[in-house]
């Protein structure tokens, strides 16, 4: 879900910027005051282990494909909300800034699709409440691939809103909202139960590692049964996938070809041609761009030979 | 798991070689100028952003990275770019100009340009990330105001992944010794390493905290001197500020035109 700098304009990528440091600030302010000594290490540590972790892929079942994880769920249960948004957001910096992995324009915009929407939103709105302070593995799995799906639509929410605010792509908003989430659906299954099963062992070996049994914390849902309003948060967000999965899966039976699809519904016609564009006359802008493009290419040339022998002969001589 | 052991080797061979000619917040701010600069470019007016090419050309060159590997690293970007760009010229069909009989449409010019902004925007990260300390970048970051617990985790981060990586390739062999072959990871197992390596690293995050305190470790780490802006550094960075702000706003399409009609 990385994105890339190309894909925002300055002005998103001011403002998300701006949000992302605000964002940072209030954490910063908030880990303070966390009455647990050793939380500095523990989260620069937990942040070399989310990196490490990433480059650990797991077989998915009956597709060929791999998977890993993002983490940012599983961060939360065992450090709270602001300290993992602070260790996750450290990571797509260190990321961005050592493997030029996700673009550094873009990254206000990818620490609040991938970092604020799973640390901040998911797990207070979705985890916590399904999880509360229980330590029952059915429990813990369900708040941890509910929480993975809903971060991960959300983040993919925010991409699409993002790209399109930005001006970027020419897909219909309705049409690029509906191939991010479809997509991140499935990558949100896959992420939850990688995240459940990390959760789980964590529980079997040491259930104080957990946030909700560490002392000095407030979990505000009792171990007892989903109370109504949980359970009616749980119901809708249940429909939601219902309905998009069914949506899809009929789609997909009805045209094979995703691309194929696509281009139908959003220009009206089956196949794309030359045939398709009308003709008309030259415009005046003709010569500007296409000399600009092919002249501007040719000089580029020239200076990157220039370039290289100058400097690499200095060098030579050096 | 092979890019485990890969990024193994990145940050250590990146750790041996940066070798900073000019100070990281003058090649961070010139970076941030261009990166704007490239993405203003309207979007239908491919040609304006061929001429910014001229800074990932000349500074790739000039410190000694060379724009051919530059160039090569930053095709890694195209799936992403491509996923994003390759509906344009489908849905925006209105002719922008001829070339002959080949009509190109103003989707083509959108494409283009996204294409062009992706590569460009991405080889200005790359060479900010060849020769920048990340030390410096901590520095400069400290310095304009950021958190000192977002420093300070970001600095530990960065010095524990080398030793958390360096678990988990401990524990890969140990793991493919008795794996008779078996490469993939299969879920469950997936979840037991994952698991073991999240346990070591929590241990791991205790005996820091332990050594740090017996250290009288106050909250913050401290980091190196202050960073230095040297003549030659402010000069680059005027010299590179002017230039994009020229290869930005001056028309060279235009000009080229009239010189050559």
């Amino acid at each position: 879900m990385h994105m890339a700098d190309a894909l925002v304009s300055p002005a998103v990528a001011g403002v998300a910027g701006a949000a992302a440091a605000v964002l940072i600030g209030v954490a910063s302010h908030k880990v303070k005051s966390i009455k647990r000594e050793d939380i500095v290490p523990l989260m620069g540590v937990m942040g070399a282990f989310i990196f490490a972790a990433q480059m650990i892929n797991f077989s998915i079942p009956g597709t060929g494909s791999s998977g890993h994880i993002i983490g940012g769920i599983l961060l939360a249960s065992l450090m709270g909300p602001w300290a993992a948004f602070i260790t996750l957001s450290s990571v797509l910096i260190i990321q961005c800034l050592i493997f030029a992995d996700g673009g550094l324009m873009a990254l206000g915009c990818n620490i609040i699709n991938m970092a604020a929407m799973s640390c901040l939103v998911a797990y207070p709105l979705i985890y916590r409440p399904i999880a509360g302070i229980s330590t029952s593995k059915w429990r813990l799995s369900l708040a941890a691939v509910t929480a993975c799906v809903f971060g991960l639509e959300l983040g993919a929410l925010a991409v699409t809103a993002e790209t399109e605010l930005s001006g970027v792509t020419a897909l219909p908003t309705s049409s690029f909202l509906a191939l991010m989430t479809s997509i991140h659906l499935a990558i949100g299954l896959c992420e939850g139960i990688a995240t459940a099963l990390v959760i789980c062992f964590v529980v079997s070996y040491k259930k104080d590692m957990l946030f909700s049994q560490q002392k000095n914390v407030s979990v505000p849902v009792s171990s007892g049964k989903l109370s109504k309003k949980t359970k009616t948060v749980l119901w809708s967000f249940a429909a939601v996938a219902l309905v998009l999965a069914i949506g899809f899966t009929w789609i997909a039976s009805e045209n094979p070809d995703g691309l194929e699809w696509s281009i139908a519904k959003i220009t009206g016609a089956t196949e794309l041609g030359v045939a398709s564009i009308p003709s008309t006359a030259f415009i005046p802008d003709y010569d500007s761009t296409f000399a600009g493009i092919v002249g501007g290419v040719i000089v580029m040339v020239m200076l990157w030979c220039i370039c290289a022998l100058l400097f690499r002969r200095k060098k030579k001589i050096a | 798991m092979g890019q485990l052991e890969k990024t193994y080797q990145q940050i250590v061979r990146l750790d041996n070689s940066r070798k900073c000619t000019y100070s990281s917040p003058a090649i961070l701010i010139v970076t941030l100028l261009y990166l704007i600069c490239v993405l203003s470019v309207p979007i239908y007016q491919p040609h304006k952003l061929i001429w910014l090419a001229a800074y990932p050309i000349v500074a790739s060159e000039m410190e000694g990275i060379g724009y051919g590997r530059i160039f090569l690293r930053s095709l890694w970007i195209l799936p992403l770019v491509l996923f994003i760009g390759i509906f344009n010229p489908f849905i925006e069909t209105e002719i922008a100009f001829r070339i002959g009989n080949v009509a190109i449409s103003r989707g083509w010019l959108s494409f283009t340009s996204i294409l062009f902004r992706g590569l460009l925007s991405f080889q200005a990260v790359l060479i900010l990330v060849g020769k920048t300390g990340f030390i410096d970048i901590f520095n400069s970051l400290r310095k304009i105001g950021c958190p000192a617990v977002l420093t300070t985790q970001l600095l530990l981060t960065y010095r524990y992944i080398s030793v958390i990586i360096d678990q988990a390739m401990i524990m890969k062999r140990a793991r493919e010794a008795r794996g008779y072959g078996r490469k993939s990871y299969p879920l469950k197992m997936w979840g037991q390493f994952i698991g073991q390596l999240l346990v070591l690293s929590m241990q791991r995050a205790t005996w820091i905290h332990r050594a740090m305190d017996a250290r009288g470790f106050d909250g913050t780490l401290p980091i190196g001197n202050a960073v230095k802006w040297t003549k030659s550094s402010r000069l680059w960075l005027i010299v590179w500020c002017v230039i994009i702000i020229c290869l930005r706003f001056i028309d060279f399409s235009t000009l080229i035109k009239h010189l050559l009609l």
